[in-house]
């Protein structure tokens, strides 16, 4: 029997995940017009929403699931594998946490009417001057790119760092936004935001200070923790498929599976798929041990799924020749999916950054 | 029952007989990266059987611990962390338990006692010139003559023969079986006549390993353990004694940690700025690495205590921190190269150089090279990984 790759956490949940990302992406590589992409993402999205994944950490107060750590390591973990194309570690985890204390605002987060894509203190900018700044007359301008978003954003969350941290929540379709909606690689939804002189009104302001400052921090983590999971099963499921694939190829008489170097470079690929899932559990055990989020197993999950991630869809798209520059097939969608997960969060460098940074600080 | 064992404080006590029962000059031999030989083993082996702590694997009646694996993977650990010698020896961790499982009472009783105390040291015949990865493929011919066996052949690459007083030693005493079935496991005293000891120069400059030629050397046959013809199995009990030595992954965590320390020193100033900046993000990448080693070993570990199957995970641990351990061993070259690597020469040869501070991180550098080499190459693990991923 090949190999079969075992769930980081599993049960009804991630089973239900992955069907849904099979089915989306089975469904969305017979749609070629953007439009239909996004009208098929936003059906799933709708569906998701109505079978409660957005309320899973929710407080069970605010109408909730109350769920753990583990319960959206589930469904980020099946949506890993089945390649869903949805913005799973944010819509489920990172925003959820930081309106944890909005109680008005969760029903309709719980119920997908509020779609709201997350804009980190970290978004890249394309140019030094449109670093975002709130003025003292509360306006707001700058420009951020490439923000993952849900389909059909209804809302921003945007954390601003610096000095004066804050914490705000933009209607998208408010005066002084501009956007520019666009499908990522991996199929999934982002936007470039551009605001000019955009009046934020007091309402907007969800908190100030440092501990805004500490929250969003935590909730990046939180992010960056999903979607190493999600890369760690997407890679779980990418390591299946590369072996059947090598296994049914065949070249010079024989299955491409019969060639050593081939199978080399499917077990470099399996040890460090397996060194990753290390990292991951024992991140997702710190976290489940303490309140807070343990960065520092975080940081060093994020900054290996760089490394082993890339590695990993570098190898199948050899593996599968040709066919590896492609669309074509499940096993490349995933490959690009795991290569786009380096970006998010926080990429191998912004990790490192932070580990050296505390070594230094503790010598 | 091991609900009850208090594992925080069973660390906290071997940490204490570690710092304060392992000698100073025993841990500078393990801080510094010099050769770990008989005369630095046996003391501390001595300490430690002594304490009752000679072999931590060993069932209680024959002077073992009773400690659970999860035990043993902390005081192994610990004895890392410390700088104490790993206790690895050939008698302790390989034939020792296979003395304990296929030898007759009269070998228990000949052979174990001198293991636990250190006083008999021992050293593995396996490898010959034509048999490395390939073992079965063995020569080396064991002809029985009345209650003797005559051993005729040539052994290579063994470690400690030059120092040990037995060597385990694999030879084949039947052609007509098929290459695994004619073999068997001799126990052969190193002073028996027709013997002879050259030593091998390794890379790294110490002498670690030897050939051992056989000329026809009368063995017992009492000195046969278990069947004849069923020493392939008892090769492979050893092997799977030892499959989660890749879980340790303590004493790269340490190494990692002095090569930091390495980096602050060696490498401050400007003119080594991006060195430093590119050694210290290497660091960091071998060591998020050796935690995933770390969590993957405790997985195997609780595995083992709960009987669940340890799959490939045994041969993942090798093959990754194996690597790991190199790159550790190459960012420490990288700080010192320069002032450093040309004056390295053999150890073992006179010379101002060999003596040169800091010198040993060179050695040692040269000397990891062998972690992909033995106990299973880095292509032979990833075969028997392939194989299983694939299904044949
Ligand atoms: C320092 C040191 C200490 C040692 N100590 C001992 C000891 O105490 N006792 C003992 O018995 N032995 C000892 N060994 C021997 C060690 O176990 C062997 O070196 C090892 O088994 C490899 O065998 P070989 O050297 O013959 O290499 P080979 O088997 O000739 O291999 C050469 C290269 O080919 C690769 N290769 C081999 N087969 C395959 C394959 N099927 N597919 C792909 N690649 C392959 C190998 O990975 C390696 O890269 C020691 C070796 C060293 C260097």
């Amino acid at each position: 029997m090949p190999f079969t790759a075992t769930p980081i956490v599993g049960g009804d949940a991630f089973d239900q995940a992955c069907r849904i990302g099979q089915e989306a992406d089975r469904q969305l590589a017979l749609i070629d017009d953007p439009a239909g992409h996004l009208a098929c993402l936003r059906r799933h999205w709708d569906s998701l929403a109505g079978l409660g994944w957005l309320a899973v950490a929710m407080p069970e107060e605010a109408g909730g699931a109350g769920g753990t750590l583990s319960d959206l390591a589930a469904l980020a973990g099946g949506a890993g594998r089945g390649g869903l194309p949805l913005p799973i570690a944010a819509a489920c985890g990172v925003i959820p946490r930081l309106l944890a204390d909005q109680p008005a605002l969760l029903p309709g987060l719980a119920e997908g009417q509020h779609r709201i894509a997350f804009i980190p203190a970290e978004a890249a900018v394309d140019d030094a001057a449109d670093v975002l700044i709130l003025a003292s007359d509360g306006s707001l301008t700058g420009a951020v790119v490439g923000i993952e978003t849900p389909p059909d954003p209804t809302h921003l969350l945007l954390v601003l760092g610096g000095a004066e941290p804050a914490l705000l929540l933009l209607p998208a379709r408010a005066r002084g936004i501009e956007a520019r909606h666009y499908l990522r690689i991996d199929g999934r939804p982002a936007a470039d935001w551009r605001f000019t002189g955009l009046a934020v009104e007091p309402a907007w302001v969800l908190g100030r200070g440092e501990v805004v400052a500490r929250r969003a921090a935590e909730a990046r983590d939180l992010g960056a923790l999903l979607t190493c999971v999600e890369a760690v099963s997407a890679a779980g499921a990418l390591l299946e498929q590369t072996i059947d694939y090598l296994l049914n190829r065949v070249q010079f008489g024989v299955p491409l599976a019969s060639h050593q170097a081939l199978r080399h470079r499917v077990a470099e690929m399996y040890v460090e798929y397996e060194n990753l899932r290390g990292l991951v559990l024992q991140a997702l055990r710190m976290a489940a041990a303490d309140d807070g989020m343990p960065w520092r197993d975080i940081a060093f999950a994020k900054l290996r799924l760089g490394e082993a991630g890339r590695f990993i869809a570098q190898s199948a798209i050899q593996c599968h020749g040709g066919m590896g520059m492609t669309e074509a097939l499940p096993a490349i969608r995933l490959a690009r999916r795991i290569m786009m997960a380096e970006f998010e969060f926080g990429d191998r460098t912004f990790h490192a950054q932070r580990l050296l940074d505390a070594g230094r600080s503790a010598a | 029952m091991s609900a009850a064992i208090d594992y925080e404080a069973f660390r906290t006590d071997v940490r204490a007989f570690a710092e304060t029962r392992c000698p100073p000059e025993i841990r500078a031999v393990v801080a510094t990266y010099r050769k770990l030989s008989r005369k630095v083993w046996y003391p501390w082996q001595r300490i430690l059987f002594e304490h009752g702590w000679g072999a931590p694997g060993w069932p209680k009646q024959y002077g073992g611990t009773g400690w659970d694996l999860k035990q043993r993977h902390i005081f192994d650990e610990v004895m890392a962390e410390c700088d104490c010698p790993p206790q690895y020896h050939h008698g302790l961790r390989h034939i020792g338990p296979v003395i304990l499982e296929y030898g007759s009472e009269e070998q228990k009783q000949r052979f174990l006692p001198g293991i636990l105390s250190g006083e008999e040291w021992w050293c593995q015949g396996y490898s010959e010139p034509g048999a490395g990865s390939d073992l079965a493929s063995l020569r080396t011919a064991a002809r029985r003559e009345g209650d003797e066996y005559v051993v005729e052949g040539q052994k290579t690459w063994t470690s400690h023969a030059h120092e040990a007083d037995w060597m385990y030693t694999l030879v084949r005493t039947s052609k007509e079986a098929k290459n695994q079935q004619g073999i068997s496991l001799l126990l052969i005293p190193l002073n028996a006549p027709g013997i002879s000891i050259r030593p091998i120069r390794t890379i790294d400059g110490w002498h670690h390993v030897n050939e051992v030629f056989l000329d026809n050397v009368r063995v017992p046959v009492a000195n046969r353990v278990g069947e004849e013809g069923g020493g392939w199995t008892y090769g492979k009990f050893l092997l799977e004694r030892e499959r989660l030595g890749g879980a340790n992954v303590a004493p790269a965590l340490r190494q990692l940690e002095r090569t930091r320390e390495l980096l602050a020193r060696e490498l401050g100033g400007e003119r080594h700025r991006l060195k430093r900046a590119m050694l210290e993000e290497r660091l960091l990448l071998a060591e998020a690495e050796l935690r995933g080693a770390q969590a993957l070993g405790q997985e195997a570990i609780a595995a083992v205590m709960e009987g669940r199957p340890l799959g490939l995970l045994p041969s993942v641990l090798k093959l990754g921190t194996s690597v790991t351990f190199q790159h550790v061993a190459e960012v420490a070259l990288d700080a010192v190269g320069e002032r450093l690597a040309p004056r390295f020469r053999p150890t073992d040869a006179a010379g101002p150089n060999a003596e040169a501070p800091g010198i040993e991180w060179v050695q040692n550098y040269m000397y990891s090279r062998v972690r992909t080499i033995y106990g299973g190459s880095s292509e032979v693990q990833k075969n028997v990984i392939a194989k299983q991923l694939f299904g044949s």
